[in-house]
């Protein structure tokens, strides 16, 4: 490709910071809008029927990234395929259950339980994950993850998990006083054009503040985890794991311990499971073996490929993507040419299925490597040191490296590039 | 003692339909190394079709089920030809993202279009006790799963070891390159054994369903899949023989182990799941299976 | 990877063929190949005629067994490949056995599971006749020890029984082109001798046409009619074998006279 991008920005340089610190904007903008726009702001309409994104669906869908963030580390970046984050995403949920509706604990103290606890289970789980491999793990997962609403339901856990009824937590996350948010939403909604979006002009009540705070905060969490996450992968246990998913023997023969590894990247996974598992409880009231069965683990498989497997922002999109697609489709009651008959059964999952069907034909890399092949026309980040250009590790050394757009790509790959 | 007798019974006739799907599992294996995750929705559909053929076209039980597995061995001539055959058999992981795919389409198709309430099967076998014995009872459902197992094993063992496609079918198996230098087609030779694979599904859910005392809907085979798989891997994943001797042992622990040890009933998928594990572990090839060797 | 570092070749002897008839049954011209970016065959010209057994040398890596799996079919390849007269340069591998060519790979590609009578009978896959019975009896004749052990698994016989099992299997589908790729490989001395022997017999009772790709010069010159020698995906000489055997250059090289 011959046709420089519009945009070319070199790492280090004040323009390119500038570009970042808009970027950072854009997303901060964003998190407000979804946050105190809840009236009518994302509502998406389409032939008659009328589809709310509201917070507590986007709280929801933060649950979701949350967990595919852990399918990431374990499959996406070792190559361990894992059929069985929704265990862990159930037992983070029913953990903080207990704790929080028993016990009275606050939400974000239960993770000091959550994530030592699934941490724990995760490196159970990854020994004999050692042995087995490829398709067989991905059997042996799925037969864990179909037993968690068994297990649950077992009458000896009873007092702990209220058995069928689902275990209630009601605690709420009330935002703390000295939060002004009557002050902020009224403001917002003074505004000309845009302000009819931002409530009424009487504040907010204390559900729809609850919400707003709750979002907020687990906001903040999922940040921490992707930024730890991210962390991790750029380190040099990050390049361990990314060295065994790609060539185990090779991995070894250098040195790099599978077991140490390997266990570690199942305890990392199935932590991040529970935490999403926290969230998702935080926000529903309520958890229920029934939504822990292992569909929802396929689900998160699902979100893991179609948002892009082994990178960051796939966990995002995929975690929206499994979030909303099946509750959008099972409220639409209109679509042309489909009879209505058809709309009330399970459409979501007919979609979902769809979608990662076609996905692996046309692209395999995910949402991501889309939203990545577009943005590459528009904008191009250059490394700080031209030397680096020269062990990209293509390989191709008759190719010159600067027009070389392989060369580029690899250095903007997600996994080693700072704009996941 | 009659308990443990109808418990037997019981086993052997829910380790029937195990060892069917696993055989059916074993097919796609032997060919491909490939585990096909939506095994289990192909039966199901499979057996949706034979519903409607039998009730709402009136066909003859056992017509219906013959003709319901030739259509589910056509429609998934038809999704190997297209979803599977363009992807390097080699790589397995966007095959298994395209079979997960399937799964999720395949289960709300059915829920679609036939909602979820379980609906009652026709049976296929005399109801009623071939032999009685003081209060234990040998169902003739009991002796036609497991003649239907015996009968299935004997075709497609015919089928592989007489005919020359079966001839072909073993050859690819055995060493794609070499059977591609004697003149075999991969590609049909591969879909024929996803035709023969989802029949066979077929039949195994109808003789599942086909008693009164279950139904047919659209999540039937989930965790039936979990428990096939552990069969077909306890009996070793290319080993049609021991699919069957995994598929009984299963049903029979679930049937007679799990009461005897104490484990509540729901736990019994998390027995088969152990099982799972620990032959996984501990011996990869399964009871017959043959071991792999790992090149590097 | 261009590397053009493969010396010219020197102008070769004209071929005399100690062949029948003398048509070609395979042609080859400015064969080129490789795997995936990676190009290893540079444009390389050969043929074989009716009834020879032509024999391509070459060191570790030079591009012998890649010739043999472009001619088959296996790999991408481009350039012209005619057999007897037709053009085969576009077909894919199971095609050419419907065109008469018969490929034992290296490593043999036994089909280890299937019986060593199966694995005749996998060799004779696009025949329909009803002599597929009677073939298999000859060639028990030729190699006794494979009838011995017809039910047993292929995978469980020595490499030497291995070999003999390929090259049945791949006569059943009674070719007119053999090509056999390094059948020494792995396999003790005194066995190839006698495999070596064989395929001559081989030839001169049937006239089968082979092409064969081997490390070991010393033996393949004994029963070949031709020879080439390729070097870096390209042709570094060509002769008739006893001219071959002599010259010096290929004695110190791969004789290691």
């Amino acid at each position: 490709m011959a046709t420089t991008p519009r945009f070319q920005f070199t790492q280090g340089t004040t323009s390119y910071k500038t570009y970042k610190l808009l970027g950072y904007a854009l997303l901060v903008l964003v998190l407000l809008i979804v946050a105190l726009a809840y009236n009518d702001t994302g509502s998406i309409t389409l032939f008659d029927n009328d589809y709310k994104i509201s917070v507590p669906r986007v709280t929801k869908a933060i649950s979701f990234m949350i967990a595919i963030l852990g399918l990431q580390v374990v499959a996406g970046f070792t190559g361990q395929l894992s059929l069985g984050q929704g265990f862990f995403f159930g037992t983070g949920a029913y953990i903080s259950a207990w704790l929080v509706g028993d016990h009275n604990w606050p939400w974000f103290a239960t993770l000091l339980v959550i994530v030592p606890a699934c941490f724990l289970i995760g490196l159970l789980f990854g020994l004999p994950a050692l042995r087995i491999r490829g398709l067989y793990l991905a059997l042996v997962t799925l037969g864990l993850a179909a037993v968690f609403p068994s297990l649950i339901l077992l009458d000896v856990l009873e007092p702990y998990t209220a058995g069928a009824a689902g275990k209630q937590a009601k605690s709420a996350l009330v935002p703390p006083s000295w939060l002004p948010l009557d002050g902020i939403i009224d403001g917002l909604h003074s505004l000309p054009l845009v302000g009819d979006f931002f409530g009424d002009g009487e504040g907010m009540s204390s559900k729809e503040e609850q919400r707003v705070w709750t979002f907020f905060l687990m906001v903040v969490l999922a940040l921490v985890c992707f930024k730890m996450v991210s962390n991790l992968i750029k380190s040099r246990p990050g390049r361990a794991i990314r060295a065994i998913r790609d060539n185990e023997t090779s991995a070894a023969v250098n040195g790099i311990s599978l077991s140490y590894y390997k266990t570690m990247s199942f305890g990392v996974a199935s932590a991040l499971g529970g935490v999403g598992g926290m969230v998702y409880v935080a926000e529903l009231g309520i958890a229920s073996s029934g939504d822990f069965t292992q569909l929802l683990s396929i689900l998160f498989i699902v979100g893991m490929v179609v948002g892009g497997v082994g990178t960051l922002s796939g966990a995002v999109i995929g975690g929206l993507v499994i979030a909303f697609v099946p509750d959008w489709a099972s409220s639409t009651q209109n679509f042309p040419g489909v009879p209505e008959r058809w709309l009330q059964g399970p459409t979501g999952g007919l979609i979902l299925g769809i979608l990662l069907i076609v996905l692996t034909f046309v692209l395999p890399g995910g949402i991501i490597a889309g939203v990545r092949q577009i943005k590459a026309k528009f904008v191009r980040v250059l490394p700080a040191r031209p030397e680096l250009l020269a062990t990209a590790g293509v390989g191709a050394s008759t190719m010159s490296p600067l027009t070389d757009e392989a060369v580029v790509d690899a250095i903007d790959d997600p996994t080693t590039s700072s704009e996941s | 003692m009659e308990l443990f007798l109808n418990r037997i019974s019981d086993g052997l006739s829910n380790g029937a339909t195990y060892a069917l799907i696993a055989m059916a599992l074993v097919m796609i294996f032997k060919a491909t190394t490939l585990i096909n995750f939506a095994q289990g929705e192909f039966a199901m559909f499979g057996g949706f079709i034979v519903l409607v053929l039998a009730t709402e076209r009136g066909l003859p039980m056992w017509i219906a089920v013959v003709v319901g597995m030739l259509i589910s061995a056509v429609l998934a001539a038809g999704i190997e030809r297209t979803l599977i055959r363009p992807f390097d058999p080699a790589d397995h992981l966007p095959l298994v993202i395209i079979t997960l795919g399937l799964f999720l389409a395949i289960n709300a198709i059915a829920g679609i279009v036939w909602r979820f309430d379980p609906r009652a099967f026709p049976e296929l076998f005399p109801s009623g006790n071939a032999l009685q014995w003081k209060t234990a009872t040998l169902s003739w459902y009991t002796v036609g799963t497991v003649l239907t197992v015996l009968v299935v094993a004997g075709a497609l063992t015919l089928l592989l070891n007489k005919t020359k496609v079966g001839l072909a079918f073993r050859a690819v198996s055995s060493n794609l390159e070499s059977s591609e230098l004697v003149g075999i087609k991969v590609g049909p030779t591969l879909q024929f054994g996803w035709a023969i694979a989802a029949a066979v599904g077929t039949l195994a859910v109808c003789v599942f369903v086909g008693t009164p005392i279950r139904q047919l809907e659209p999540n039937v085979m989930v965790t039936g899949l979990i428990f096939a798989v552990s069969a077909a891997a306890l009996g070793g994943l290319d080993s049609l023989g021991g699919a069957i001797i995994g598929g009984l042992a299963i049903g029979l622990v679930q049937s007679i182990v799990v009461p005897y040890a104490g484990i509540p009933s729901e736990l019994s998928l998390l027995a088969a799941v152990v099982v799972l594990m620990l032959v996984l572990v501990f011996k990869p090839s399964g009871l017959f299976g043959t071991p792999a060797v790992e090149r590097v | 990877m261009s590397d053009s570092s493969a010396p010219a070749a020197p102008s070769g002897a004209p071929v005399t063929s100690g062949s029948s008839s003398g048509e070609l049954v395979l042609d080859v011209k400015g064969l080129k190949g490789g795997y995936g970016q990676i190009q290893v065959l540079h444009g390389l010209d050969f043929h074989v005629a009716d009834g020879e057994i032509v024999v391509i040398l070459g060191a570790n890596g030079a591009g012998k067994t890649t010739t043999l799996r472009a001619v088959s079919g296996m790999i991408g390849r481009s350039g012209s490949v005619k057999l007897r007269g037709k053009e085969i340069s576009s077909a894919k591998a199971p095609d050419l056995v419907h065109q008469g060519v018969a490929h034992v790979p290296q490593g043999r590609g036994t089909l280890p599971e299937l019986s060593v009578e199966d694995n005749l009978r996998v060799g004779a896959y696009i025949r329909n006749d009803k002599e597929i019975d009677a073939d298999i009896e000859r060639w028990f004749d030729v190699y006794p020890v494979l009838r011995e052990r017809k039910n047993q698994r292929a995978g469980s016989l020595s490499g030497g029984e291995q070999q003999m099992l390929a090259v049945s299997r791949a006569l059943m589908s009674r070719p007119t082109l053999l090509l056999l790729d390094e059948p020494s490989l792995g396999l003790a001395p005194i066995i190839v001798a006698d495999l070596f022997d064989r395929f001559a017999e081989i030839n001169k009772e049937t006239g089968m046409t082979m092409l064969v790709v081997e490390q070991n010069a010393q033996l393949a010159l004994g029963i070949a009619d031709r020879g080439y020698v390729i070097e870096s995906g390209a042709i570094f000489t060509e002769g008739p074998a006893d001219e071959l055997i002599n010259d010096d250059a290929i004695r110190k090289a791969y004789l290691g006279v």
